[in-house]
């Protein structure tokens, strides 16, 4: 007897997969366990094995091509069977894989020409257009308790047919009757998340929905309202500087694959290091080292153990730096700008904060060389003064890391069955995916969490 | 030992979550301090339901001739109940354990500590052995709460005061009873003791009974009560124990009442120290773990469910938890629902309800209806309940035309209400409701003649 081979369903968001290879021939002899064809999903590849012997009697979808979970792709069987009774395109262009009821596949029989591809439910609703809709599937969908202006027609003439209204039953828009009365002024099903018994959709579901499709609405009036008044705007040329940088900022994200990986420490060390720093600051003559020294410090002496973010990715090659030149990001009146510390891994803490601040006032005064500006081998910015707890800081290429810096917050952790409070400060990491994997970068992160937290080791170092 | 789950506690969240744990294939570990079945079943629901059936069957014996039957000599043999109270509790139990064997759940008796959590997973210390699980259910119930009374914490080493643990060991009937709380538990074992012949007075805050039960069923409760010779102090707050006299204040004054026991029963509290929930950062607010609608805690992989997450807490809510938990477990999303949750009270006569009460309605700002009728327009209820009016009224949310809640006073009430519980759940409409067929002659089919008066 013929048995039909089907695409699996691997996991429970894969809705379709690809064929990548077929391993057998049509006509060919398979064992049972003999590879038969290869598949992928968009994240992972598999092998699909026969799972019974006999003829390969045919194939019916060819590599490359799409397929959809647990959909027929191929028959095995004896020979000279028949084997298109099991093929989904022939079935889906005269009766549909609509179930094995006599009743109903006489009536889609009868509605011929449809085509498989929108075989979905549709997910919004144009309450204006004449529904149309043939008899026998409006009875069912009154018994199946679906609203059949979500159904998408797959017959003549733009007609929902009954298996359009199985489809809809299928697909999860069951409303408990209640709902289904007040479902009318629903925009849009794709986020209603159904709550009901079985997974209905309930009167709440319908009532939020209704609100978010009221708020999607509103912004379309008010997006109308601000086109009309024309006269309410203002042009102004783009700076020099704003050009560059939403050309920087452009070519970033758009050459590069960025990604962004955030973490936080302890910081109660930095905290008290930097309190007993101010306190003899004179009495040793100290500059007035601040957190993000500390943190520009820091990195500079973890960076040289992780040499892919010390880097400049070159499209074919990458390029490792022996020093770190650390770029760092100084908010000014004309805009951004990126001064770098030119082996600041040699430098002192004291020496990255003086010559920190100096670059700073520089840029501030708009009287700093270009020179300066150019040659980081990865870069900080801080948005911690302005409370921001996480955010993802954009590269500069061919950089292939840069850190931000987040704002302190107080967070809870447990300690030998005491809950206390620690001060916890948020990092950023945005790295090139091209250039390290993800689990590179996390490994920086966590050295420079370690050391951090125990600032004073770093500075034995 | 490594497990899927551990279940920390036995009652109806802890067996019923390891009974579908187990069925689904989850390597699970169920422990439990006390006894299988938790204070449901020993020393709740199960218990007090056999000692209130017993007393109807006292009580119709009494009233029998009412109905065409001479009987004599009626006595209630109090040693005869506990006895049948615990014979029933050792079925149930022993039921529980063989569904727990059945699916493959190890119980381990002792006491559970949460040691912390390691790279294996969440590591419980039980009689100096460590078990270790991918994910933990917190079940371990409630306590019964002990106001701050002067002379309760004597009473109660004394003896004369009692929790409902103890009340249901009582060997003989007290000549009086104080009962201190006027809720469904209080009410259960004043109308028990009252048809024991004990002389009993129920003292309760507020002014009337049954917590958030119906405010008109609950004044026909109690005068139903009343009758049967329950005295009720209301708007009363009791003030200290002495010497077996409970002292409170009604109105500015005073009262002092004697009485051979006292019952304490003014609510539950969850059971959510001194097993090492802080071990693993669990978030406990206001006396209770918190969790979300899936029963997940903010600790990942940790779930409560039943009394100690203190939003409902009945057994059935448990059950029902508890499947929610183990859905989410095992990938399947599910949610908790607590509009439709039935509450009821297992007197003589029955009172029961579920949804909204018109207080609730209100606040929430529904636009409903009223509609109701006396249980006597059931012809099965006139039959077998001579005397006795009863209620059945239902609130109709007007724009949609659904049930909002309904609340019943009168006999199999208990058994009924689930069925108005799915209604509310299916969100079906008034004319929904009309097309179904309802047994005849039943009590139940008071629901579908309230209905038709709309």
């Amino acid at each position: 007897m013929a048995t039909p081979v089907i695409m699996p369903k691997q996991g429970q968001t894969v809705e379709s997969c690809i064929i990548t290879k077929w391993h057998k021939k049509k006509g060919e002899r398979v064992e049972a366990g003999d590879l038969l064809f290869s598949y992928e999903t968009d994240k992972a590849s598999f092998d699909e094995e026969a799972k019974v012997s006999g003829i390969l009697l045919d194939i019916f979808f060819e590599e490359g091509e799409e397929v959809p979970v647990l959909t027929n792709v191929a028959v095995i069987g004896e020979e000279n069977e028949d084997a298109s009774l099991y093929n989904p395109k022939k079935v889906s262009d005269n009766t549909a894989a609509v179930p094995e009821n006599a009743e109903i596949s006489n009536e889609v029989k009868k509605e011929e020409d449809v085509s498989q591809e929108t075989r979905k439910p549709k997910e919004s609703l144009q309450s204006s257009e004449r529904i149309k809709i043939s008899p026998r599937a409006k009875n069912l969908a009154e018994k199946l308790n679906v609203d059949y202006r979500f159904a998408t027609p797959t017959g003549p003439e733009g007609r929902i047919i009954e298996r359009d209204i199985l489809e809809l039953f299928n697909s999860g828009y069951v409303f408990t009757s209640a709902a289904k009365a007040e479902a009318k002024e629903v925009g849009n099903l794709k986020d209603v998340e159904p709550s009901g018994i079985g997974g209905r959709i309930t009167t709440s579901d319908v009532e939020k929905a209704k609100e978010s499709f009221k708020i999607q609405k509103s912004d379309i009036e008010l997006s109308a309202q601000i086109i009309k008044d024309e006269t309410e705007y203002e042009e102004a040329p783009l700076s020099n500087i704003r050009k560059t940088i939403a050309k920087a900022m452009y070519l970033s994200l758009t050459t590069t694959a960025q990604l962004t990986l955030h973490t936080s420490f302890d910081a109660s060390n930095i905290l008290e290091f930097r309190k007993r720093v101010k306190e003899n600051r004179e009495k040793l003559g100290l500059e007035d080292i601040t957190i993000n020294d500390i943190i520009l410090f820091a990195v500079s002496r973890v960076l040289p153990k992780h040499k892919a973010l010390n880097a400049h990715f070159l499209d074919d090659k990458m390029r490792y730096f022996k020093n770190v030149h650390l770029g760092f990001a100084v908010d000014t009146e004309r805009g951004l700008m990126v001064p770098t510390i030119f082996n600041s891994n040699k430098k002192s803490l004291n020496q990255i904060s003086k010559e920190a601040k100096e670059l700073a006032e520089l840029c501030r005064k708009g009287t700093i060389n270009p020179d300066l500006l150019k040659g980081a081998t990865f870069t900080v910015t801080n948005l911690g003064s302005f409370e921001i707890e996480g955010f993802t800081p954009v590269l500069n290429p061919p950089q292939t890391g840069i850190l931000g810096v987040n704002t302190i917050v107080m967070r809870a952790k447990a300690q030998n069955g005491q809950i206390s409070y620690y001060p916890a400060m948020g990092l950023s990491l945005t790295f090139d995916h091209r250039a390290l994997d993800g689990a590179d970068a996390a490994r920086f992160l966590q050295d420079l969490k370690k050391w951090l937290e125990n600032f004073e080791l770093l500075l034995a170092c | 030992m490594k497990y899927d789950l551990i279940i920390i506690g036995g009652g109806p969240a802890g067996y019923l979550a390891g009974e579908r744990a187990g069925k689904n294939g989850l390597k699970t570990l169920l422990i439990e301090k006390r006894f299988l079945g938790g204070v449901c079943l020993n020393e709740g629901c199960i218990p007090s339901k056999v000692l209130l059936y017993s007393a109807k069957v006292y009580e119709s014996a009494k009233h029998s001739q009412k109905y065409g039957v001479e009987v004599e000599s009626i006595k209630l043999n109090h040693k005869m109940v506990l006895e049948r109270k615990n014979k029933v509790i050792k079925t149930l139990v022993t039921g529980i354990k063989s569904k727990l064997r059945k699916n493959n759940v190890e119980v381990v008796d002792g006491f559970a500590e949460i040691l912390g959590r390691n790279k294996d997973g969440y590591v419980i210390k039980v009689n100096n052995n460590e078990y270790i699980a991918d994910r933990l259910l917190i079940a371990t119930g409630s306590s019964p709460f002990v106001p701050p009374i002067s002379g309760i914490k004597e009473g109660l080493a004394k003896g004369y005061v009692l929790t409902n643990r103890e009340i249901l060991e009582l060997d003989a009937i007290p000549t009086s009873l104080v009962v201190i709380g006027g809720g469904i538990v209080g009410l259960e074992m004043a109308s028990y003791f009252n048809s024991a012949g004990s002389k009993v007075t129920v003292i309760e805050m507020l002014d009337h009974i049954g917590g958030n039960m119906d405010r008109e069923i609950s004044d026909i409760l109690l005068n139903t009560y009343k009758k049967k010779g329950i005295e009720f102090e209301l708007s009363s707050k009791v003030i200290e124990i002495k010497d077996s006299k409970v002292v409170y204040e009604k109105e500015g004054k005073l009262i002092e009442k004697s009485a051979e026991k006292v019952l304490l029963s003014s609510g539950r509290r969850p059971n959510v120290e001194g097993f090492g929930l802080e071990n693993i950062g669990v978030e406990v607010e206001k006396g209770r773990i918190k969790t979300d609608e899936r029963l997940k805690t903010n600790v990942p992989e940790v779930y409560a469910a039943g009394d100690v997450n203190g939003k409902l807490m009945l057994a059935h809510t448990a059950y029902r938890e508890a499947e929610v938990c183990i859905n989410n477990i095992i990938g399947k999303r599910d949610v908790m629902r607590y509009e439709a949750i039935p509450s009821v009270v297992y007197t003589n006569p029955e009172v029961a309800w579920v949804g909204e009460t018109e207080e609730s309605a209100s606040q929430k700002g529904f636009d409903y209806e009223i509609v109701k009728l006396p249980m006597l327009y059931s012809g099965r209820f006139v039959a077998e309940n001579d005397g006795f009016d009863g209620l059945c009224k239902i609130l109709i949310d007007k724009k949609k035309k659904t049930i909002l809640g309904c609340h019943m006073i009168g006999n199999y009430s208990s058994e009924i209400i689930y069925g108005v519980g799915l209604m509310i759940e299916a969100q079906m409409r008034v004319d929904d409701i009309k097309e179904l067929v309802f047994p005849h002659p039943t009590v139940s089919e008071i629901i579908r003649e309230v209905i038709f008066e709309i």
